[in-house]
């Protein structure tokens, strides 16, 4: 939500309670993901990973989240962009580990920020087929080329949670409606050309 | 192919929908509450259908720059099919 919203240094101290660099690395990754916030299996797993009380795990996770977040709004890829964020007293190895993982992950992070930011639908599936229409309740006999295509159009996954709707929509194209679409296509091609050359 | 028999009238699309029109525009995020900084173009089209009782729906949907090259290239691909039928 607030990409910028202030993170709770304090609450990462929790952190050296790990008995190793994997679970850190672990929960920076677990701690990412937009369903980590709400999420009682991150809070259970953190509370017996470290020992910490439920309060404090779900602080840890809160710092880590908006942390992790800010890192990926600002796209800051060197260490030293990441080292600044911290304040001065911070543990020094917690720092440089936090620093490290977090450099390694910013740009899967990225993607799957940017996979997930808010869109119109996608299209995940195309599907089409050429037919010869050879009769119809109007027509006894022709032989028309068809083409019949399907699109299965998947909505917002920002909006739809886990589970995002997929509605499939078939359609039959005559060929001038095939040709028009491809003239169309192409114009869009040649947009995309002209301002790839600028 | 010649033609066995040229309709007078268009063969009616009983089975299913009939597209009227596609309209796109291009565009590039610039930013998102996610990323401050984002250079990340994509295409979006809206098609309008229309189903046997004439009901038009408009189906919107945004691709990448590969993804709408792919889409480009199966339409490329069901032209030339329909020609040799």
């Amino acid at each position: 939500m607030a990409a910028e919203a202030p993170v709770d240094f304090a609450a990462l101290q929790s952190l050296l309670k790990a008995s190793s660099k994997d679970v850190v690395r672990q929960l920076c990754q677990e701690s990412f993901s937009s369903s980590a916030l709400g999420s009682k299996k991150l809070l259970d797993i953190t509370c017996s990973s470290l020992s910490v009380t439920q309060e404090e795990a779900d602080q840890l996770i809160r710092s880590l989240h908006r942390l992790t977040r800010l890192v990926a709004y600002r796209d800051l890829t060197a260490g030293e962009e990441i080292l600044a964020l911290f304040p001065e007293n911070f543990h020094q190895n917690l720092k440089n580990l936090l620093t490290k993982i977090i450099m390694e992950h910013v740009p899967a992070w990225r993607k799957e920020a940017q996979a997930n930011q808010i869109s119109l639908p996608r299209l995940v599936d195309l599907d089409w087929r050429v037919d010869v229409k050879m009769a119809s309740d109007s027509i006894t006999r022709m032989a028309v080329p068809t083409c019949l295509l399907q699109m299965k159009i998947q909505e917002d996954a920002s909006l739809c949670g886990d589970k995002p709707a997929i509605s499939a929509v078939t359609m039959e194209l005559s060929k001038e409606t095939l040709d028009t679409m491809l003239d169309g296509l192409g114009r869009i091609r040649d947009q995309l050309s002209a301002v790839a050359n600028k | 192919m010649e033609e066995l028999c040229q309709p007078p009238l268009e063969a009616k699309s009983e089975v299913t929908n009939k597209l009227l029109d596609l309209q796109w525009k291009m565009g590039m995020a610039v930013s998102s509450d996610n990323c401050r900084s984002l250079k990340s173009p994509y295409v979006a089209l809206m098609l309008k259908v229309a189903d046997q009782s004439g009901q038009i729906t408009n189906k919107s949907f945004e691709m990448t720059i590969p993804q709408f090259q792919h889409f480009f290239k199966q339409f490329k691909e069901m032209a030339a099919v329909i020609e040799t039928v």
